[in-house]
């Protein structure tokens, strides 16, 4: 950054302008969270019922899932990939632990099925985006496609309604005796995972490695990186956070089928995009996706209080996704 | 006598830091085919971008059929008639030959519809018109270089183009491409079009340039009639004075040391039968004009290519490295050309770049030490004098210069005993310059074999202890640094006395 010391006359004005620079820099790193505040004011003025830990805790319950595989999709948007087929993979996870449980088999096995089953797909994803020149976008849709089928097919279109023991995990709220008493379940598996991918990525060299393949591919190969096996490492470690993500959200509306997580492949790429992860990789990290994740979530609910129907919900996150956008072609 | 197509008249132009021009002048006719020639930085491609209206120059005029341009834009020349082949063709490969020639010139039905019909027929007239048997519904995508460069001229040329100037037009051809183009640009000129030729393959000079225009260090050195000239004398022009050496350590060095590489036979098809070796503590020069080969050699060397034939020894073991991880482990490490594209990682700080490529001496239980990787860095930073307020700042933010510098702090991460280092001083300023050369000659202190691939053999003279010349793909000269000189690499590289040996 440029110096502050001036001299004479021209001091008063470096001085300005460096406060004014300082500022901006400020709101480019944070205006998601200003953005949420002034919602959350002008929302709490209209309605007596919003300020409360009921309706926050309404809102983390709800955001969980999606916040989840956000932090595995901005990991991906950060080595230059993404995964399109998260929605029918998160299905499929579901569905393989909802058949299971209905067939009687054990919890456990149930669960390390399902997530298996992801972790499996997040695998091929990996294979195939490395060994193609493909841009994984195509690949990971196609993928999806041949989710939609399998889903479709294993459930012959009618979802499972009973999830069983993962009804009982993550249906509720936490028990007395846990940490975050009395929050949604859903709240311990969001936060480690948030934890996990901010120390994934700042500490470990395969989080290193995905910035670099990221921001550089060729420079990455000739600095010795296997950026071949690093992809598949992340596109599985994505896969098993879609599971991961399948039996939180399948556990806390007791259900399975296809269309459990529709859209969620676009609504993560949308909060790590908001909260200034690249789209084409080189930047981002784990708190700035979540404070997209946040945002998305906040103006959601205050749609709701503000007795607008879902469409205008729809509206209002479009409009967000383009300003997040600018905001960060203005930053560069 | 013609007319003069172009005058250049006293032409001045500076860069910061660079008088890149100063006091040119030229005079081109119609049907008349003028050679531009002299050494890398002589002032060529600014020449040729100031008469092609990239630059406006800072002094002087350029009048073109008797009208001095005041206007300094690429499309205001291609519009008056001046159209330029650059050494890449800028084509759009997933369209047509047709689509590409005719760009911005699509005949029309009332300026709305496209006359698919007529466009094709007349990018056809146009292709016969040169003899080219290019078909113009081809895709540009399946054609072979020359036939693109072809396609690249043949664009210029649709709108009736009066002065062609081809850019280095055989950089990527063979031998009998070559003598298709010139053919064609024979056809040119009897067709009145002037050419200006920009090439250092003096062969192709003679044969084709009715007058030849020797530039050096941004002046006008000589303009003479090809018939008046030899070859070497030429050489002579380009390289001035004889360049007094400052040389590296001398041509002692290598003796009783231990070679760090063995290059045998290496066969690709660029290359033919090279051979030569680099010792330890060593600083051996790799010099050649474009495409020479040794870039591929470095390629080699570092796992990215297989040759055909021939081997690599490194300290005396076969070496076959199947990509750069391999080769970074056996302690080589390259230094890629272009910094930007393959050498660093903009957005990431310098810290993390310099650790790149060895992560896990600063990773302890699968976890990577900030504190470690800020040590790496600092001390690096401090040995190697990158200017920067912070280990922190990201590396688009450093001047060339300071990224080179990044860049063999990598190489000193990666512990490497051998190091290739392509263009290591191309584009940075004097002073960086020479603080590169004296990070080079450190680390070959340090008994590392360090192999400088440049095209700037004055440069290369300051610093290292031997030169090896290559042309067209073979070794044409191995010595001392003390023991040559400029003009006589030039004369190798360049001139007659290389096509013998």
């Amino acid at each position: 950054m440029s110096s502050e010391s001036g001299t004479g006359a021209a001091a008063v004005d470096v001085q300005r302008r460096s406060l004014l620079d300082r500022l901006r820099v400020d709101i480019y790193a944070v205006w998601p969270i200003a953005v949420m505040i002034l919602i959350i004011i002008a929302t709490a003025l209209r309605s007596s019922r919003y300020l409360t830990v009921f309706n926050f805790e309404n809102i983390l319950s709800q955001i969980a899932p999606l916040g989840i595989v956000t932090m595995g999709q901005a990991v991906l948007l950060i080595s230059g990939g993404l995964d399109l087929s998260v929605g029918y993979n998160i299905a499929l996870s579901s569905i393989v632990t909802g058949l299971l449980l209905e067939h009687g088999y054990p919890l456990w096995l149930a669960i390390a099925a399902g997530v298996g089953a992801a972790t499996g797909v997040g695998f091929c994803n990996g294979v195939l985006v490395a060994q193609n020149r493909a841009h994984p976008f195509i690949i990971t849709l196609g993928v999806s496609l041949f989710l939609f089928g399998l889903d479709t097919q294993l459930t012959g279109g009618a979802p499972v309604n009973d999830m069983k023991g993962l009804y009982t995990a993550f249906g509720g709220n936490l028990p007395a005796g846990f940490p975050f008493f009395g929050l949604p379940s859903l709240t311990i598996p969001f936060v480690i995972l948030i934890l996990l991918a901010f120390a994934f990525l700042r500490w470990t060299p395969l989080g290193r490695r995905a910035y670099a393949i990221g921001g550089n591919e060729e420079a990455a190969y000739l600095s010795g990186i296997p950026v071949k096996r690093t992809k598949i490492y992340l596109y599985t470690i994505m896969g098993a956070i879609v599971g991961l993500a399948g039996m939180c959200l399948a556990g806390e509306i007791n259900e399975a089928s296809f269309n459990l997580a529709q859209n969620f492949e676009l609504e993560s790429i949308a909060c790590a995009v908001i909260g200034g992860t690249a789209l084409f990789g080189g930047r981002g990290g784990a708190f700035r996706s979540l404070q997209g994740v946040a945002l998305w979530g906040i103006v959601q609910n205050a749609i709701v209080f503000a007795g607008l129907s879902s469409n205008y919900q729809q509206m209002a996150l479009g409009a967000i996704i383009v300003v997040a956008v600018m905001v960060t072609r203005a930053q560069r | 006598m013609q007319p003069s197509l172009l005058d250049v008249e006293h032409l001045g132009k500076h860069f910061p830091g660079v008088q890149a021009l100063h006091d040119v002048s030229l005079t081109l006719r119609a049907g008349e085919v003028h050679a531009l020639v002299g050494q890398n930085g002589a002032g060529k491609s600014t020449l040729v971008k100031c008469i092609s209206g990239v630059h406006p120059p800072d002094e002087g005029r350029i009048v073109f059929e008797g009208r001095e341009i005041t206007t300094y834009s690429p499309k205001h020349a291609y519009d008056i008639g001046i159209a330029v082949v650059h050494q890449r063709p800028q084509l759009l490969p997933g369209l047509s030959v047709t689509e590409n020639v005719l760009l911005g010139h699509y005949p029309t039905f009332g300026g709305a519809i496209v006359d698919r019909k007529q466009g094709i027929e007349r990018t056809r007239a146009l292709l016969e018109r040169f003899r080219l048997d290019i078909d113009p519904l081809a895709l540009v995508a399946q054609l072979a270089p020359p036939e693109r460069q072809q396609v690249a001229i043949a664009k210029a040329l649709y709108r009736d183009a009066k002065l062609v100037i081809l850019d280095e037009p055989t950089a990527a051809l063979d031998a009998e491409r070559s003598e298709r183009l010139f053919a064609f640009i024979r056809d040119l000129t009897e067709a009145n079009v002037g050419v200006l030729y920009v090439s250092h393959h003096l062969e192709e000079v003679f044969g084709l340039a009715d007058l030849v225009t020797v530039l050096r260090d941004g002046e006008l050195v000589a303009t003479r009639p090809t018939g008046e000239l030899t070859q070497d004398e030429v050489v002579t022009l380009m390289a001035g004075r004889r360049l007094e050496v400052v040389g590296g350590a001398g041509a002692t060095v290598a003796e009783g040391r231990k070679t760090a590489l063995e290059i045998e036979h290496l066969q690709t098809d660029v290359l033919h039968d090279v051979d030569f070796d680099v010792h330890e503590g060593e600083v051996v020069g790799i010099t050649g004009m474009i495409g020479a080969g040794g870039h591929e050699i470095a390629r080699i060397i570092f796992g990215l290519d297989r040759p055909a034939a021939g081997r690599v020894l490194l300290a005396g073991k076969p070496y076959e490295p199947r990509g750069p991880k391999q080769s970074i482990a056996n302690g080589v490490f390259l230094v890629p050309e272009d910094l930007a594209r393959d050498g660093l990682v903009p957005e990431m700080s310098i810290a993390a770049n310099v650790t790149l490529v060895d992560l896990g001496s600063v990773t302890r239980y699968g976890v990577i030490s900030l504190a470690r990787e800020r040590a790496v860095a600092r001390r690096l930073v401090n040995e190697l004098s990158i200017a920067t307020s912070s280990i922190d700042t990201p590396v688009r933010n450093l001047s060339g210069g300071n990224q080179q510098k990044v860049l063999l702090a990598k190489a000193l991460t990666a512990e490497a005993s051998l190091l290739v280092l392509e263009e290591p001083t191309q584009g940075v300023d004097v002073h960086a310059k020479a603080e590169i050369h004296r990070i080079v000659r450190d680390l070959a202190a340090q008994g590392k074999g360090i192999m400088v691939i440049s095209s700037d053999v004055r440069d290369l003279l300051l610093f290292v202890d031997r030169v090896i010349a290559l042309r067209a793909g073979r070794v044409v000269g191995d010595t001392a640094a003390a023991d040559t000189s400029y003009a006589q690499l030039l004369d190798l590289t360049v001139g007659a006395a290389g096509a013998v040996a």
